[in-house]
């Protein structure tokens, strides 16, 4: 697969303040790659960088095998964006929004506009004026401006906001759909992990100006040896007594009722037989014993230890 | 390119600003053009007294007494100034009695209350003035204004062989200089009468009047200095030039009959184009200059712009073209509403009438078509528009401030005027490279001299780019080299 978008370790100081710390990513065509972390650790920054919107301290940018300072329409042309929130001439309707757009490249007839506006679900609004579009419609607005002239990557930050559960998930089948058919490369940023999760096929982790991981979305999840185990049973809270003795000899890592019939316990995999045999010879019935999967979340915090700007 | 100059077009198009700001322009216009043909057309008489002045008048000198010697001057004036109302009063239908009433009876009234009252009296001089003032009146009875005219015809000749006399009778240099002015100016006064007599132009306040005393006044400019017959410095050359000017447009004026001046018509409203629609054209010009980037940078939509396959550079020459574009824009439609509006008040007849100047470097008067003298007069204020345009665009760009940009912008404009004028009155001849002196090339038409002394027009138009320039590069610069922080 064809690298579309490659960052060189980029630094960017803002006069003593380094925003910045040796930045590097690669997105192949066909991927999404969530660039998740909290407020403030350089996301857009990093955007800004790569569309070319800010001065590169030292580090490289290369899109379509283009360097964006040094050859920057090149490298542009293939490239759609949103940055910070989707910023469209109020006055204008999202039709003629679109058509500024088209001006500005070749070969985009009224017919893609139409195909577009369609794939975005906007067709009923799109003569109407942007100043009367809710932040939802304008980000829908955003990705097919932004999309409009068939770019093979595509970089949206924060894309979902102020969309509802619905428009978030009619925006993950679009984005899917054009990452595996149109063979698009996207970077989406986000701090809203839930959303992330099931649909990146990596994920980058910035905080602090420093990426701190990069990896497959299925490793970061597997990654940790301990595991959490759901214990279906009659009696939650009489197990967790008994369990708890273990939780002071460190055969348990943790240990939490979250109902009457259920218990969380935190043990490596090797522990499970003995937890089970001890629960049984307690006359502890067990209906079910399940591993509880790990979210996107709580690897992140794990990663990054919390939401910590500094 | 020119696919970003049609966007910015057509953001500036769908925008309602730029109609608004017409439709101003539009009411400024009908509004001018209506006070110029109500404030003209009431017609313009040589009476000039109300009723009520004279009252107070007669109020106050009935609490004079004449012979007390402290009221006594007073009394005469406001008793002289009575007696000429009184006299103007009875002739008010006919222009030219009350002129004549105004130059030649006035003094002999005056003359009769100052030995009636004054402190020494004299029944005998008196009488005398009276008889002289009755002789007058007469002839204003007899309703023929030529008689006045051929008075001041023999008067004029005959002034003129007295002083020949003198003149033959002495050789005193200084003496024979004196007399040679006083016998032009005679001559001159030969020319007004003969111009009345034969254009059949009566005494009154018209138009043709006015003429035939600026003709005399700057006549008699010229004639001091051709007899003077010296090297002129620059000052005295910009006032010859100016009295020339004057009494060949004044001839023209006499000669033909037209009144070349005339503003209520749609002719004039044209011919003064700029000096009564300029400061809104430029307003306007100025508001959309200063407002196409900073705009895009407090909206956000700048990081719409700068992810599109062009360079910056390209980008803001765009903007930069399109603020011209607009400018021409501006200027054509504001024409256009004027020739509307002017043709619908006074008629469009007038605009096959040409405009009339005099060439100095010709020495021959020019008669030039209305929409040719328009067009000479844009190219003349081209530097002061682009100019200012600049300045507002470059201040927007680089600041990113709309009101920064426009009030600097309006400020210079304002402030350029009051400056030109320091710098003359106080000969700062460093100032004639300021831009200021130099963007207004209308004082180099028609061979005028410019505001000061060793400036001339190609050092303008290069002084013009140099300043444009100067506003240019660095903003390019500044905008290519931007960070586009949080917005």
């Amino acid at each position: 697969m064809e690298t579309i978008l490659k960052c060189e370790s980029l630094c960017k100081t803002f006069g003593k303040k380094q925003i910045l710390k040796n930045v590097s990513l690669e997105v192949k065509e066909g991927d999404i790659l969530g660039f998740i972390g909290p407020n403030g650790a350089g996301k857009t920054t990093t955007i800004k960088l790569i569309l070319g919107l800010q001065s590169i301290t030292s580090g490289k940018v290369i899109i379509n095998g283009y360097d964006i300072e040094k050859d920057f329409t090149n490298a542009i042309k293939k490239v759609g964006a949103i940055v910070e929130n989707p910023d469209m001439y109020m006055y204008l309707s999202g039709y003629q929004n679109l058509k500024l757009v088209a001006n500005l490249y070749k070969n985009i007839g009224t017919e893609r506009i139409d195909e577009v506006v369609k794939l975005v679900k906007l067709e009923k609004r799109i003569n109407d004026k942007v100043s009367k579009y809710s932040l939802g419609m304008r980000q829908r607005l955003g990705i097919a401006q932004a999309i409009l002239h068939k770019p093979n990557l595509l970089i949206l930050d924060e894309p979902t906001n102020g969309l509802d559960p619905e428009g978030i998930k009619e925006m993950r089948e679009l984005l899917v759909n054009l990452a595996e058919k149109e063979k698009m490369a996207i970077l989406i940023s986000s701090h809203n992990l839930a959303e992330l999760d099931n649909f990146c096929t990596k994920v980058c982790i910035i905080k602090n100006g420093e990426v701190i991981e990069t990896s497959e979305i299925s490793k970061i999840k597997h990654e940790t040896s301990n595991e959490v185990e759901i214990f279906e049973l009659d009696n939650a809270e009489k197990a967790e007594k008994i369990l708890s003795i273990d939780l002071r000899n460190n055969k348990i890592l943790g240990l939490e009722v979250k109902n009457s019939r259920m218990l969380k316990v935190n043990i490596s995999k090797e522990e499970v037989p003995y937890i089970i045999n001890k629960l049984v010879e307690n006359n502890i019935k067990i209906y079910e014993v399940k591993q509880e999967e790990k979210t996107l979340e709580d690897a992140f915090f794990e990663k990054t230890g919390g939401n910590v700007i500094e | 390119m020119s696919n970003l100059i049609k966007n910015e077009l057509t953001k500036i198009f769908k925008k309602k600003t730029i109609y608004i700001t017409m439709l101003l322009i539009f009411l400024m216009i009908v509004f001018i053009n209506c006070m110029n043909k109500y404030s003209n057309s009431s017609t313009y008489s040589a009476y000039m007294y109300s009723e009520s002045y004279i009252e107070s008048l007669k109020d106050e000198l009935s609490n004079l007494n004449p012979e007390k010697p402290s009221d006594v001057t007073l009394y005469i004036n406001l008793k002289s100034e009575i007696d000429l109302s009184n006299l103007m009063e009875k002739y008010k239908d006919s222009d030219w009695k009350l002129s004549i009433i105004n130059d030649r009876i006035s003094p002999y009234i005056t003359e009769i209350n100052t030995y009636t009252y004054g402190a020494d009296k004299s029944e005998e001089q008196a009488r005398k003035a009276t008889e002289e003032m009755e002789n007058i009146i007469a002839k204003l009875d007899e309703n023929d204004w030529k008689y006045f005219a051929n008075e001041d015809l023999q008067n004029a000749n005959s002034t003129i062989e007295e002083l020949n006399n003198q003149k033959a009778q002495t050789q005193d240099t200084e003496i024979i200089k004196g007399l040679n002015n006083e016998i032009e100016n005679a001559k001159v006064e030969k020319e007004i009468a003969e111009y009345r007599l034969e254009k059949n132009i009566p005494y009154g306040v018209d138009y043709l009047n006015i003429a035939l005393t600026r003709y005399q006044t700057s006549s008699e400019t010229l004639i001091s200095y051709d007899l003077d017959n010296k090297e002129l410095d620059f000052e005295e050359q910009k006032e010859y030039n100016n009295a020339l000017t004057t009494k060949e447009e004044s001839r023209y004026i006499i000669e033909t009959g037209t009144d070349i001046n005339k503003s209520d018509s749609l002719k004039g409203s044209l011919q003064y184009f700029y000096s009564q629609y300029g400061v809104f054209i430029i307003v306007v010009i100025i508001m959309i200059a200063g407002t196409i980037v900073s705009e895009e940078w407090s909206k956000g939509t700048i990081k719409l712009l700068l992810v599109k396959p062009y360079t910056r550079t390209q980008i803001l020459l765009s903007k930069f073209l399109t603020v011209l574009i607009i400018s021409a824009f501006v200027i054509v439609s504001t024409i256009l509403m004027q020739i509307l509006v002017g043709g619908i008040l006074f008629g469009f007849g007038s605009i096959f009438e040409p405009v009339v100047v005099y060439n100095l470097s010709a020495n021959a008067i020019q008669e030039i078509n209305i929409f040719a003298y328009l067009g000479i007069q844009t190219l003349t204020q081209l530097p002061i528009i682009i100019l200012l345009a600049t300045l507002a665009f470059a201040i927007s760009t680089i600041f990113s401030n709309s009101a920064l940009a426009i009030t600097i912008s309006l400020l210079g404009y304002m402030g350029a005027s009051i400056i030109n004028q320091l710098a003359i009155a106080y000969k700062l001849t460093f100032m004639k490279y300021f831009v200021t002196m130099n963007w207004d090339l209308s004082q180099y038409l028609f061979g005028g001299l410019p505001y000061m002394e060793g400036m001339n027009l190609i050092t303008s138009i290069i002084i013009c780019v140099v300043y444009l320039l100067i506003m240019l590069i660095p903003t390019f610069i500044i905008f290519k080299k931007r960070n586009i922080k949080n917005i």
